[in-house]
């Protein structure tokens, strides 16, 4: 009852706002929403810019609220656990069993922390980036992850890159390690084409691990921001009103996929360590 | 034809075209795991992030075309 008059209430709101003359017209672009300009200049050391811009900012506040929910999580750990600490530890049980369990043979305990680490942060970053905060130009509120950003997921997956091999040379042994890239029982020439193959695969699963969060990101965010914008883009009231609709769904697409990126980064992860770990052939 | 009206075509066909190819294997590995979830529940965990490692390679392919549109619109 209650909603069919909310419903005949907005829809004479669109209405009479339809009958209105159009407001002016205002200029949109989508790729203006990822720039990422200065707040506070900084000399730039060797070829580095130590400007702070957005991008630092959501990292800070990522670094902050893992911070925080830890210290929090562990003051307040109880036997009959409250709703906080039951999602805590649902996430951490995925972390533990569904991905590093679940594809990791040896090497569990070693890397766990890593993996869960990234998963963390990874999930955290996204998640912050549905959030309207202020850091928008001229202190508006707006929504900016800090994952949809090709420096930042780069460095992830460098970590990542790092770890595997440093993890199949401390077990390994180093030429061990590297001679293993082709299995030994193939024909000699077979055998350099094979290493080589799978030297390029190498570089190939650092760019891929790095370009999916980020192009997953921000082509989320690009859509979210049309969706908010269609009003400016089409300048009429109706289409907006309808498109404001749909950008709800798509809002909760996006909080699905935030949830899949973290988990599939952080199994991808475990995936690359263990078979460094663990070489097969 | 001028460059920029080039530009934003080829970018709209290589996402379009990119698209192409990890839809059809996103469609059939998903439907082969599900057809597998479905046959035997049992082992529905491993078979679970078995699909999600695939999913996240298939779909890279799809991100490689997204950001060779992205260069073809900003950069190019």
């Amino acid at each position: 009852m209650w909603g069919l008059v909310v419903v005949v209430l907005l829809a004479a709101l669109v209405g009479f706002d339809l009958l209105k003359a159009p407001g002016q017209k205002l200029e949109f672009a989508v790729a203006g929403e990822f720039e990422l300009t200065p707040i506070v200049e900084l000399p730039t050391i060797g070829p580095f810019d130590m400007s702070i811009n957005k991008a630092v900012v959501y990292l800070w506040l990522t670094a902050a609220i893992l911070i925080a929910v830890a210290v929090i999580i562990r003051l307040n750990l109880k036997k009959e656990p409250g709703r906080f600490q039951v999602v805590i530890e649902t996430l951490y049980g995925l972390a533990h069993d569904g991905i590093v369990g679940a594809v990791m043979k040896s090497g569990r305990a070693t890397w766990f922390p890593y993996i869960a680490g990234v998963f963390f942060f990874v999930l955290t970053a996204n998640l912050i980036g549905l959030v309207p905060l202020p850091l928008a130009e001229h202190g508006q509120f707006g929504f900016y992850t800090a994952t949809a950003n090709l420096y930042v997921t780069l460095t992830l997956a460098l970590c990542t890159f790092a770890f595997t091999h440093y993890a199949g040379i401390r077990k390994n042994g180093g030429l061990h390690y590297f001679r293993n890239w082709a299995p030994p029982s193939a024909p000699p020439v077979l055998k350099q084409l094979i290493w080589v193959i799978h030297a390029v695969s190498e570089v190939f699963r650092l760019v891929s691990l790095a370009v999916r969060l980020f192009a997953n990101m921000l082509a989320g965010h690009a859509i979210l921001a049309v969706f908010f914008a269609m009003a400016l883009i089409f300048q009429s009231y109706l289409a907006a009103a309808m498109l404001q609709g749909a950008s709800v769904l798509i809002y909760l697409f996006e909080i699905f996929v935030a949830f899949i990126q973290a988990f599939i980064f952080a199994i991808l992860s475990a995936v690359y360590i263990g078979g460094a770990l663990d070489q097969e052939h | 034809m001028d460059a920029n009206a080039a530009k934003l075509l080829g970018a709209g066909i290589a996402m379009g075209v990119g698209a192409l190819g990890p839809g059809i294997g996103l469609g059939m590995l998903l439907g082969k795991a599900f057809e597998s979830i479905a046959r035997q529940p049992e082992v529905s965990g491993d078979i679970r992030t078995s699909m999600f490692i695939g999913i996240g390679v298939t779909e890279a392919v799809a991100l490689y075309a997204f950001v060779v549109a992205l260069i073809l619109i900003f950069v190019a």
